[in-house]
């Protein structure tokens, strides 16, 4: 049986701040709607009173016309609504299969039952098209295989009505082409599916109709076939926005300022070599594995590097820990934002500076001085905060993505490597951030952009290198680069 | 408290300023409750000391109870980087015997060879201080470089730490030869301004401390490893380094505090520092720092040494309670403050 | 010549295996293996008893080559009870001394060596089944509370203020202080002011006493109970430059505190009790010998505590023991 819902003026107050303003509006069943907005405009919360993680201050929702008012996310599960979230809330240190089962865990008498756990596991992932063994700590995955296990974690609770809230964030597009594929499957079964996503392309492709937010208000409910990308992002924005990418700059001839060669880092990448010119945009291309991420660790010394040879400025320079990396004015911006670049419980200030305290130090740190900086950054880098005091992580994620970023740049390094600077970031501050990497590179600055969203490589870099299984495949200049060609060298077809 | 918002209901805040204004304000007015909640519960704890027995609050006594708070709370300042920056320290009470009965040993030999007894005191402040360095060198290498859990690896040294000062004693006590004690006691019995050396010694430690941990690089970088490892790294912070020197801290600290009570009794035994490691850590705890780590605040620990020592203090001038029940009490008191300024979860 | 030498070789080797085969069984049947079990050496009495342990070990197999001493120390109660099976399993042991960590916990591990043969002697804390032991040798704990008791009321012309220090709430302290309060109900005039746990350890009884000194303005005499904590005691009366106490009476004998009654350096120190951790040398010695020649000791032995002046100090001062 096919879930319908109605939200009916639902309203949601955080204290004195009200976030919802009666939104009402309904879901037909077995349809996929895409739920779009900004960061802000109310879909995270909206759907998390759908699942019980919230609930309303006013107003209601009802599954099939009866009224419902969830207490937690079990009572929601029980009736078959379910949310695979956004940020893992996955425990590290258990497995796979029990992350699956947590909560809901198949007994035989008083013990576990780990045999149909792991084969329960193992049937909901190759649905999904994961491919590991289910008893593998959750620990070791990479970042999209968490968000496979989420999803993977949501099937196995045969949910009738799913939302998916940025699902595709870390996905490459081999996996994203098979969470399509499943969406397709669970449609024909009648599942109704909430699809939220910054990609509009995504939400073009796979939903039947869009349900647009703003600001906390229901602004529109449309077909998807007929409302065009830039009409959804208007709708988003409440204005017209066009121009996602900056015009491209003529690419640099000058001399490479880092060269790379023969970079072997164990287990992840064989003999890489590369160089970066100055006031080049170098792109990253790859499926999830291929090993970008951490050829950029190993050679900033965050992993063991087994070979290799790096040169900057024509000198060749031994680079074995982060330090030297920013006395060498190398920076590195993790994909895993809060894993690795940001101190989500640290203050804004804290964060900022913490690259840079020597200049701050003399020797005791200037905490006035470090909040000018900060000021003068909120400004630059169009960070939203209410109060500069407050913790980095009560930031949205496109403001905490515009803080890492600032905290990186602070540094002032002649190279910077940002690794996923896009992820689970809204409209608006993309276009920030890539108008902000044009700017890095006008300043003559080598700015390498490691991404799974071929359409931001596509518009923004000078050149593109290809990795495939720890190798580079290919080096593409900006006129070879379409979609068709990034996804045959990535996945070894051309 | 506030309702504490998960990261996707956070960015639904963030961006109506007026909104995340109000949230914050109200937040950061809980935050300073909690923070109050150690010199709370100290208030509350004098009144009652002082409304059970009227001498509680003679000068005589707040000074000695200030100057015994001196050892416990000097080490728990150097604590608080360690558990700040995601560690912890165990052997400390065994540490400061072993220097205590290294620096005896060390003054009666050389006292017998020097003639001015100046030096020999001086010459054992030092020692007891690079002693505590070394130890905290040692206990830093085998965690950084050795990667063994810093609970095992202080686990280890509390017994080894013990048993040589035992084995140095003979299972008895080593003593201050009476020459060099005379010249080193006032040390801990001489007074300066009205203030006994101890409280001095204690509160520019505390003052020290505060200073490092606030508003030095190397402070940033203890509270920036405690809230999280992988991001300080990712930010280029030598982590095992500032690691390390946690630990040297510490043993300084202890260095410190063995070099004030040494010339209290003039004598080590295996009873010297018995269970200090735990009040040290509960002084820093129930201050308002985070066992885990990355919070914490050099004033929250100085307020929970002296929490402590009151309580005992307030029980030995009274004879309200079973002496039976006495560490009950204590316990009940450490458990209501640690209420009082329970951390936001 | 050589043939010689290889003969004598020979007969050598034959002598010896001879003598090894032949006379292992005889020495095996005479050999006493005494262990001795003996709780760490944690505080200066329980230094004393490690140090006098390892006295008798040292003197004892000197002296008789067909004795072998083990001596274990354990940190609680279950540590000494592992350490009797060892000793048992391990050493074959067929003599025990034992200085129970406490009485309750190790009656039933002591009967257990007692019911495998072995000739057991216990040390001061006595056993709550005495059937487990073949002799008991003990300090006097009634007479280690009466004695200073005595002392003090005689001192004070039967009036005044006192304060008292006690150990760790054990069934040896509790003996102690039952001892010295009885006593103390025939003079009614004595008041005790208090008495707190010190834990039988100098820096608890320092503070334990700065408090009693602010909290009472008349403190005529100090039962320290210990000579540890006699010491903490002292340090705190001098640092608050209070005259009005006149004496403070320690307990056990320690050697600083002897030296200090003999030389007469300070007025406070007038008198002591012995409890001296030697008694763990002469149970050691006794329970050896008899075994060696196959005696038995007589059941119950009380080494008396005496009082301690300074003209009987001398004999009550062992240089070299750390106690």
């Amino acid at each position: 049986m096919s879930l319908a819902v109605d939200f009916r003026s639902v309203t949601k107050n955080f204290g004195l701040v009200e976030v919802l303003h009666g939104v009402s509006f309904s879901l037909e069943p077995g349809k996929v709607v895409g739920l779009l907005g900004e960061n802000g405009a109310g879909k995270s919360t909206l759907v998390k009173i759908l699942s019980g993680y919230e609930q309303a201050s006013d107003g209601d929702f009802t599954i099939n016309g009866v009224p419902h008012r969830f207490a937690n996310s079990r009572e929601a599960e029980r009736e078959g609504v379910v949310l695979i979230h956004q940020e893992f809330n996955l425990a590290e240190d258990l497995t796979i299969a029990q992350n699956i089962f947590l909560g809901h865990e198949k007994q035989k008498g008083l013990f576990l039952d780990d045999r149909s756990m792991n084969a329960a596991a193992k049937a909901a992932m190759q649905r999904i098209g994961l491919e590991a063994d289910p008893e593998t700590k959750v620990r070791r995955l990479i970042v999209a295989e968490k968000q496979l296990v989420e999803i993977a974690k949501a099937v196995s609770r045969n949910a009738r009505l799913l939302v998916m809230d940025e699902p595709t964030a870390t996905l490459t597009p081999t996996e994203t082409e098979r969470l399509f594929a499943l969406i397709a499957q669970l449609k024909a079964e009648g599942v109704t599916i909430i699809y939220i996503s910054h990609k509009l392309e995504e939400v073009e492709r796979v939903t039947d109709e869009i349900v647009v937010l703003r600001d906390g208000n229901f602004v529109a409910r449309a077909p998807t076939a007929e409302t065009t990308r830039q009409q959804m992002a208007n709708l988003m924005v409440g204005r017209d926005v066009s121009d996602m990418f900056p015009p491209k700059d003529v690419p640099p001839a000058a001399e490479p300022m880092f060269k790379a060669s023969g970079v072997s880092v164990p287990g992840w990448a064989k003999d890489v070599s590369f160089e970066i010119r100055p006031g080049e945009i170098l792109g990253f291309a790859g499926l999830v594995g291929a090993g970008r991420t951490e050829l950029f660790e190993g050679l900033l010394g965050l992993r063991p590097r087994s070979a290799g040879r790096i040169e900057i400025d024509g000198q060749v320079v031994d680079l074995r820990s982060p330090r030297q990396g920013v006395r060498h004015g190398i920076a590195y911006l993790s994909e895993d934002r809060k894993g690795k670049g940001l101190h989500v419980k640290l203050g804004l200030r804290e964060n900022l500076t913490l690259l840079t305290l020597e200049r701050y130090a003399h020797p005791l740190l200037d905490p006035k001085a470090e909040r000018v900086a900060l000021r003068e950054k909120v400004e630059e880098f169009g960070i939203r905060t209410g109060d500069l005091n407050n913790r980095a992580g009560s930031l949205s994620g496109g403001n905490q993505q515009k803080l890492a970023l600032a905290k990186f740049l602070h540094a002032d390094p002649k190279i910077i490597v940002l690794d996923e600077p896009t992820r689970g970031v809204d409209v608006g501050a993309k276009r920030d951030i890539y108008f902000l990497i044009q700017r890095l590179a006008r300043e003559g600055r080598g700015v390498v952009v490691i991404s799974s969203e071929l359409v931001e490589l596509i518009g923004l870099c000078h050149r593109v290198v290809v990795m495939r299984a720890g190798k580079v495949q290919a080096t593409l200049n900006a006129d070879q680069l379409t979609e068709e060609e990034l996804i045959a060298h990535a996945t070894g077809t051309h | 408290m506030p309702p504490v918002p998960t990261d996707a209901t956070t960015s639904t805040l963030a961006n109506s300023p007026a909104a995340s204004l109000a949230t914050s304000q109200g937040s950061r007015l809980a935050q300073r409750l909690q923070d109050l909640g150690p010199l709370l519960g100290l208030i509350l704890l004098c009144i009652a000391g002082w409304v059970l027995n009227p001498d509680f609050a003679t000068a005589a006594n707040v000074l000695n109870v200030l100057t015994r708070t001196a050892f416990i709370g000097i080490i728990a300042v150097g604590m608080t980087f360690v558990i700040i920056a995601g560690g912890i320290d165990l052997s400390v009470g065994s540490m400061a015997a072993l220097i205590a009965g290294a620096m005896i040993l060390l003054m009666n030999a050389i006292g017998t060879a020097i003639e001015s007894a100046y030096l020999v005191v001086t010459l054992g402040i030092v020692f007891a201080l690079l002693l505590g360095a070394l130890f905290g060198l040692a206990h830093g290498l085998l965690i950084t470089k050795g990667r063994i859990e810093p609970f095992i690896v202080t686990l280890g040294t509390l017994g080894i730490f013990r048993a040589y000062l035992t084995y140095f004693a003979n299972g008895g006590a080593i003593t201050l030869d009476n020459a060099v004690s005379d010249v080193y006691s006032p040390v801990y019995y001489g007074s300066l301004l009205g203030l006994p050396i101890p409280i001095w010694v204690f509160l520019l430690t505390a003052l020290i401390g505060g200073l490092v941990l606030n508003r030095t690089r190397y402070g940033r970088y203890v509270q920036a490893i405690g809230s999280n490892e992988q991001v300080a790294r990712y930010a280029a912070v030598e982590v095992d380094r500032i690691k390390m020197l946690t630990y040297v801290v510490l043993g300084i600290c202890v260095g410190i505090a063995t070099v004030l009570y040494v010339p209290r009794l003039g004598s080590a035994s295996p009873t010297t520092g018995l269970l200090w490691e735990l009040e040290a850590i509960a002084s820093v705890i129930v201050g308002g720092t985070a066992l885990k780590g990355g919070e914490g605040r050099i004033s929250g620990t100085v307020i929970g040494a002296i929490l402590l020592s009151v309580i005992s203090n307030i029980l030995n001038l009274t004879s309200i309670i079973s002496v039976y029940l006495n560490a009950a009490v204590q316990g009940i008191v450490i458990i209501i403050v640690a209420f009082l300024q329970r951390s936001r979860r | 010549m050589k043939s010689i030498i290889r003969k004598l070789t020979l007969t050598a080797a034959a002598l010896t295996t001879f003598a090894a085969v032949g006379m292992a069984p005889a020495t095996a049947a005479e050999k006493v293996v005494l262990g001795v079990a003996i709780p760490a050496a944690t505080h200066g009495f329980t230094g004393g008893i490690v140090f006098w342990a390892n006295q008798a070990k040292k003197d004892l197999e000197k002296a008789n080559p067909d004795l072998k001493v083990i001596v274990k120390t354990a940190a609680n109660a279950a540590e000494q009870a592992n350490q009797l099976q060892d000793l048992m399993a391990v050493s074959k042991i067929n003599a025990l001394v034992v200085f129970p960590f406490e009485s309750a916990a190790l009656t039933k591990p002591v009967a257990e060596v007692h019911n495998k043969g072995v000739y057991v002697t216990v040390v001061d804390r006595g056993l709550t089944d005495t059937s487990a032991q073949d002799a008991y040798v003990s300090g006097d704990n009634t007479a280690f509370g009466k004695i200073p008791a005595e002392y003090l009321a005689k001192a004070m012309g039967g009036k005044g203020n006192l304060v008292a220090l006690r150990g760790i709430a054990t069934t040896l302290d509790n003996e102690r202080w039952e001892a010295f309060t009885g006593v103390m109900k025939n003079h009614p005039d004595i008041k005790i002011l208090d008495a707190k746990y010190a834990n039988w350890n100098r820096d608890d009884a320092f503070k334990v006493m700065q408090d009693y000194l602010t909290r009472f303005k008349q403190i005529d005499a100090v039962w320290a109970a210990d000579d540890d904590m006699a010491v903490g005691v002292l340090k705190a009366i001098d640092q608050s430059k209070r005259t009005d106490i006149k004496i403070v009476f320690g307990g056990a004998g320690a050697k600083g505190m002897i030296k200090t009654l003999m030389d007469g350096k300070d007025p406070r120190i007038v008198a002591n009790v012995s409890y001296s951790p030697k008694f763990m040398y002469d149970s050691i010695k006794l329970t050896a010998e008899a075994r060696l020649k196959g005696e038995k000791l007589p059941a119950t032995y009380i080494i008396p505590s005496e009082l301690i002046t300074r003209e009987n100090a001398s004999k009550f001062y062992f240089p070299d023991s750390p106690f």
